[in-house]
């Protein structure tokens, strides 16, 4: 099989559920396709190695690598948000200058932004956890393995980010019933 | 609706469009791959064996006696 046929299955095989894993790490869809990126150029510069593992191993090498390279995102967030926060503290001076109203459309937008809003308020590990359940489509064993955490402990995470997410849908339920 | 629903309906929204997946899988394979670095010579390890073995007995045979100070 040729280079870039054999990097495709194993594109194909873990591209979303790598995707999900950043997209629950950053809550950020395109921050995530970049990070993704990132991973799957490493694995085609060490394809020869890759290629060589079984599935779980192709699966635990790519998240070795995603869970660095968070690391290091995670860092450069926090060194970027440092200097927002400064930004932010001088003195304004600039008129004309108001902040969207977006933060109420989300809150009154429909269930899916409901669905959303309570998912970016998990504690993170729920939130990986869940997205990659939902998004990334593995199961709690796979998960698990990708994290390096027992998959009771994953099947523990995603019981409390839904208990969490069917209390926020209950709420959003009962106003909705009141206003009717 | 149920919870397992209002997932999946979120999933949708941000999951990666298979057009953007395919454009980053053409960017990555696009990318020169390095060749792999010639192997460095290496000595055989009955070389090192006694080269090892020849120093041992070299300093050994060297070191004279320390001559207690005054």
């Amino acid at each position: 099989m040729d280079r870039e046929a054999e990097f495709g299955r194993l594109y194909e095989a873990h591209r979303v559920a790598v995707h999900a894993y950043f997209t629950g790490k950053t809550g950020d869809r395109q921050l995530a396709a970049d990070l993704m990126q990132e991973v799957f150029l490493r694995a085609w510069q060490h394809l020869d190695k890759v290629a060589g593992l079984p599935e779980d191993g192709q699966r635990g090498w790519l998240f070795t690598v995603a869970r660095n390279l968070s690391v290091d995102a995670a860092r450069r967030q926090r060194t970027a948000d440092g200097a927002q926060r400064a930004l932010e503290s001088e003195p304004a001076g600039r008129p004309g200058v108001t902040s969207p109203p977006a933060s109420t459309a989300v809150l009154a937008a429909e269930r899916a932004g409901v669905v959303a809003a309570a998912i970016a308020t998990l504690p993170e590990r729920q939130r990986v956890t869940l997205t990659m359940a939902a998004a990334g489509e593995l199961n709690s064993a796979e998960i698990g393995a990708a994290l390096g955490v027992p998959a009771g402990t994953v099947r523990y995470r995603l019981s409390q980010a839904r208990r969490t997410l069917a209390e926020a849908l209950g709420d959003y339920d009962d106003a909705q019933e009141e206003e009717r | 609706m149920s919870l397992d629903d209002d997932l999946a309906a979120w999933a949708a929204t941000v999951r990666l469009p298979d057009a953007d997946a395919t454009a980053i899988f053409r960017r990555i394979v696009a990318v020169p791959v390095p060749l792999p670095a010639a192997a460095a010579p290496r000595l055989k390890p009955s070389w090192w064996r006694g080269y090892n073995a020849g120093f041992a007995a070299r300093m050994v045979a060297s070191t004279a006696p320390v001559r207690l100070a005054a």
